[in-house]
């Protein structure tokens, strides 16, 4: 899927990471996704290091505030809550921690399911309970 | 419970009087919502305050202003506006009140699909 955004260098400083799922490491640089079960290979397309599962974008709460520090002990599920666009366009991801509710902002990889991607974007556009028409036509 | 007067007493919370000014557009708004809850951003611009410290509890030293960045709809509830601190990069997610200016709800959640990594093209009709 070609992607239509350069890439940038991140702003924060990361870390190498060896797993994003300590839990399910194996050899030969993949990772079973603790959510779909999908084995995962570590080198993510574009980024310093795979944060989340790029089918079911779920991830672990392994990090602190940098990303890729490991400082987290919380090892909780964090699953995709909403995404945004950076100023430069490039679309991130926020997380939400099932075990301790800590937020966190990741840069999406270009492996991620375009399909699960659009789907969170649109997610507040098909809401039915909001006139988003409505609005949109203002 | 941030963008809140710190002078203001907790206690007063509930009374109809207590207000905020706004630190990015300085409008002076009441701290209860119309639905009744507290409100933690300014209806008119959506700004918040990092004033509470949700790792360890309690208010926070940062004090910087929180600038809306994304909107989430949990599966059964009502819009949630995620701030960022423009300072410590904090993250925040509270609840929508009736009376947040609907526009500027709106531009945030249609901003990342006039940005779309990947041409929609390829997606057909959905
Ligand atoms: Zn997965
Ligand atoms: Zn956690
Ligand atoms: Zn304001
Ligand atoms: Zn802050």
């Amino acid at each position: 899927m070609p992607r239509r955004n350069p890439r940038h260098p991140d702003r924060r400083t990361q870390r190498r990471k060896d797993v994003t799922h300590r839990a399910d490491q194996r050899p030969g640089g993949a990772f079973r996704c603790a959510g779909c079960r999908l084995d995962v290979p570590l080198g993510a397309p574009g980024t310093a290091h795979r944060n989340h599962c790029p089918q079911c974008l779920i991830s672990l709460h392994v990090d602190g505030r940098v990303p890729g520090d490991r400082a987290a002990d919380c090892g909780g599920r964090m699953e995709a809550l909403s995404l945004f666009a950076r100023p430069d366009g490039e679309w991130m991801l926020i997380h939400h921690c099932l075990v301790c509710g800590e937020l966190s902002a990741n840069r999406i990889a270009g492996d991620d399911n375009p399909l699960a991607l659009l789907r969170m974007a649109v997610r507040p556009l098909s809401d039915s309970r909001v006139p988003v028409r409505a609005l949109l036509a203002l | 419970m941030s963008n809140t007067n710190e002078r203001s007493n907790p206690s007063d919370f509930g009374s109809r009087t207590e207000t905020f000014a706004c630190v990015w557009c300085g409008l002076t708004v009441t701290a209860r919502a119309p639905d009744g809850g507290r409100r933690n951003h300014c209806p008119s611009c959506l700004q918040s305050r990092h004033v509470h410290d949700h790792v360890a509890g309690g208010p926070s030293e940062c004090q910087a202003r929180m600038s809306p960045i994304s909107i989430a709809v949990p599966r059964n509830g009502d819009w949630k506006i995620v701030h960022r601190c423009t300072r410590c990069d904090e993250l925040t997610a509270h609840g929508v009140h009736g009376d947040d200016n609907q526009l500027i709800l709106m531009r945030l959640a249609v901003r990342p699909l006039a940005q779309p990594p990947f041409p929609l093209e390829v997606f057909g009709n959905l």
